[in-house]
């Protein structure tokens, strides 16, 4: 037995594995489908069906993680909590972001997908993290709170605050997740004052309106559930458009299949979320003694359960390791799934949707710019870095 | 052809309406609603489809023979 610590390639926070994740999710599902890859990494489920059961599971595998380490000093709403009460906070919010309401963002979202292509397509090259999926989640999200688009610069400053502050220093960076933290709220207060006094058609004021079993939201309620959507909801999409168009830049053959028949584009998206998971794992907390797969788990220990090595079980998706842009039967775990399953899986369908049929329309050949190679991270899998050409004149 | 659909297990992903408009619909919080549940000829391929892309398996699909169900 080796004295090394955990084998390169089955460390899940390291971003060569974060570029090409796959055959590393192979390994883990035959040599450890429920245990430690290493003696002394964490505990992983990599299978499918144990996956999918922990996900249905909340009584066994909870959700009430403690407070994250992410500038929050309450449980998000309703990410931390779990059923009974959870229940309660969806039934409010699943309707506001149901696919008939998401539906009706579309339109507007066409809109902010090409003013976003406008601002380089002559250029006939772009950063396409920096330039495209990392602005473009964070317009929608405005959009949808009702909050101004000239916000846009001051508000991807606060986000990036709190997602990713650039800081080597960890304590330095916890002060500046912590002064960003404390800024949103209070960027979101104002707004809430605002809406408070003059409601609208956004979401916003719909939570002002709402009740949970007859009480209203109070403003720390608004305040947190307000702040998880932002957690949530802007890097989660950024990382599936810089993995899809990077998977797309790569393959020719692929994008030549949804240029030239838009129709496929629902299920394309669908196999790209299940190849790519972008959301490569969730934690869970054992809440009471239990045994998964023949292994037995303790209450209190941790979990990792690993979307990513779901998403590609030859056990449940026949020819796993190919990416079939047509494939019919998908019921990929990229939105996880029980329970918990992703509040904006509708928004992010329809964002990804609506931005890869204009991106494909208007810039139907691109490649990744020769001689360089994208750059992904751990966990979250956001191509931080991914330069792109295309030949200029493209479509208006 | 019958589907039930068990509400316990249902969670609104929303694909069975996506893949299957026809036979599947949705209530205000995006969970599965049906009309009822028998399901005419022409769309039993459509309530297969929509049945089987359900990740919670909350869908069963009763064939006319009684040959086929499938609840995950």
């Amino acid at each position: 037995m080796q004295a090394k610590p955990t084998p390169p390639g089955l460390n899940l926070f390291d971003s060569e594995f974060a570029a090409d994740p796959q055959p590393v999710f192979q390994e883990l599902r035959r040599r450890c489908p429920v245990g430690r890859p290493a003696p002394e990494a964490g505990l992983v489920i990599s299978r499918y069906e144990d996956v999918l059961y922990a996900l249905k599971h909340p009584e066994l595998f909870s959700s009430r993680m403690g407070a994250a380490p992410i500038g929050n000093k309450r449980p998000l709403i309703p990410l931390q909590l779990d059923p009974p009460r959870q229940t309660r906070y969806r039934k409010l919010l699943d309707p506001l972001f149901s696919r008939r309401k998401m539906l009706e963002l579309q339109p507007h979202v066409r809109d902010l997908v090409n003013q976003r292509i406008d601002t380089f397509i002559d250029r006939g090259e772009c950063e396409f993290d920096r330039e495209f999926a990392v602005p473009l989640p964070s317009t929608v999200f405005l959009r949808l709170m009702g909050l101004p688009q000239e916000d846009l610069p001051r508000f991807l400053e606060m986000k990036d605050g709190i997602i990713r502050p650039q800081e080597r220093d960890p304590a330095r960076a916890a002060e500046i997740r912590e002064e960003s933290g404390e800024q949103i709220y209070a960027y979101f207060e104002g707004f809430l004052e605002e809406r408070s006094r003059e409601p609208r058609d956004d979401l916003v004021s719909q939570l002002l309106e709402a009740s949970v079993e007859g009480e209203r939201l109070s403003r720390e309620e608004i305040l947190d559930i307000s702040f998880l959507l932002l957690l949530g909801g802007l890097d989660t999409v950024t990382a599936t458009l810089g993995c899809s168009i990077a998977y797309l830049a790569r393959h020719p053959d692929r994008r030549q299949q949804v240029v030239g028949n838009p129709a496929l584009l629902e299920s394309a998206v669908e196999e790209l979320l299940r190849w790519e998971t972008p959301v490569v794992q969730v934690p869970r907390v054992v809440a009471q003694d239990t045994t998964l797969a023949g292994t037995p788990l303790r209450a209190g220990d941790v979990v990792t359960l690993v979307l990513g090595s779901a998403d590609t079980d030859d056990a449940e998706f026949p020819d796993a390791q190919c990416v079939r842009l047509e494939r019919e039967r998908n019921r990929h775990l990229a939105f996880g799934g029980g329970p918990h399953r992703c509040l904006g899986s509708h928004l992010a369908r329809m964002e990804l949707r609506t931005a890869l049929a204009e991106w494909h329309r208007r810039i139907p050949d691109y490649a990744i710019r020769p001689g360089e190679t994208p750059r992904y991270t751990p966990g979250i899998r956001e191509v931080v870095y991914l330069p792109l050409v295309w030949e200029r004149g493209a479509r208006r | 052809m019958r589907v039930r659909v068990d509400p316990q297990r249902c969670v609104g992903h929303g694909r069975c309406y996506e893949l299957a408009p026809e036979v599947f619909g949705e209530d205000e919080r995006g969970h599965c609603r049906i009309a009822g549940p028998e399901v005419p000829r022409e769309l039993e391929a459509q309530a297969r489809l929509g049945a089987e892309a359900c990740p919670e398996g909350a869908i069963a699909v009763e064939e006319d023979e009684g040959s086929r169900s499938s609840l995950a």
